[in-house]
């Protein structure tokens, strides 16, 4: 499988993208808004505000946080999509070191189950924090879905809150068990 | 097989991805060295031994294709067996690696009994 190719606007009518759980995608273009909705997923939307390149992913760990698990493959997704992210703006002229990073969603949608979203949420922050990129903002936890819009090129985000009966709503789905963007731990000796 | 445990120096920018290579490693028995780019890298291995290198592309100062290069140029390190570990999935950048002289390509997010297998191939065959 190969990675998507940055967003291009020019040949697509709607300058809209929905990035989907399991993506990561970045773009310079003035154009475009990335957009998500999500439950307890979490969206992390970073931006170069010199390079003027943004990018956002969307992920999910299938797990609340259990310190038996707490570096196997639920983990391992969530750290590929970040470097994923990080790597499609480095590719588009962004720099590590400039990159502002916000946080969305990680919400717990369900009371009576484990904080999933919390789980979720509690990763993002430590991986920040960890590569020592910049926070500059959180919208996470919390009971209610969120929809979240983003223009890469600005860095400028809208978060709003979902009500569960509005037709937008995220509809619960399982982690993918393979990650859409990645050849899977492919390994291959020349 | 020897009860020696096989070396291994990894070379990524990510301490996210440092750590989890580590953990993954030393808890297989292999003995664990790590440089931050391919630089760092390059510093170590002028004075270090190690049985095999795994490293990221994207990097800072020095690039895992770089890193390559300037192995396969030194006499110390010509023949040691290399594996690019990358979320890069392109052709093109597998092609340049292998040019480059890598051993192997490995995909993120990698499978830590498929990685592990790799690495007691290239260093024993």
């Amino acid at each position: 499988m190969t990675a998507h190719p940055p967003y291009d606007s020019a040949a697509n009518a709607s300058p809209r993208l929905t990035i989907m759980q399991g993506e990561a995608r970045a773009s310079a273009d003035p154009a475009l808004t990335m957009t998500t909705i999500l439950g307890s997923c979490v969206a992390t939307c970073l931006y170069d505000p010199i390079a003027r390149v943004g990018g956002m992913n969307h992920f999910l760990l299938a797990e609340p946080p259990d310190p038996a698990r707490a570096r196997a493959f639920d983990s391992d997704y969530g750290l590929f999509l970040m470097e994923l992210l990080v790597n499609e703006m480095l590719k588009l002229g962004a720099v590590k070191s400039r990159m502002k990073a916000r946080l969305y969603g990680g919400a717990n949608m369900n009371r009576d189950l484990a904080p999933i979203g919390s789980g979720n949420a509690a990763f993002a922050r430590a991986f920040l924090a960890a590569e020592g990129i910049a926070k500059v903002y959180e919208d996470m936890e919390g009971h209610q879905a969120r929809r979240v819009e983003f223009r890469p090129a600005s860095g400028l985000v809208r978060a709003r809150m979902v009500h569960s009966d509005e037709p937008t709503a995220p509809i619960p789905t399982h982690k993918p068990r393979v990650p859409a963007q990645s050849g899977f731990g492919a390994v291959e000796l020349f | 097989m020897s009860q020696t445990a096989i070396s291994v120096l990894t070379v990524d920018d990510s301490a996210s991805m440092r750590a989890l290579l580590r953990s993954a490693l030393t808890s297989r028995g292999f003995a664990v060295a790590q440089a931050e780019d391919g630089q760092e890298a390059l510093e170590w291995l002028a004075a270090n031994e190690v049985d095999v290198i795994i490293t990221d592309i994207n990097m800072p100062r020095l690039d895992g294709f770089g890193l390559i290069e300037k192995l396969r140029t030194s006499a110390l390190h010509s023949d040691r067996p290399i594996l690019v570990l990358t979320t890069e999935s392109s052709d093109d950048k597998k092609q340049r690696a292998r040019n480059a002289g890598a051993t192997g390509w490995i995909v993120k997010p990698f499978d830590a009994e498929k990685l592990t297998t790799a690495l007691r191939r290239v260093v024993h065959c």
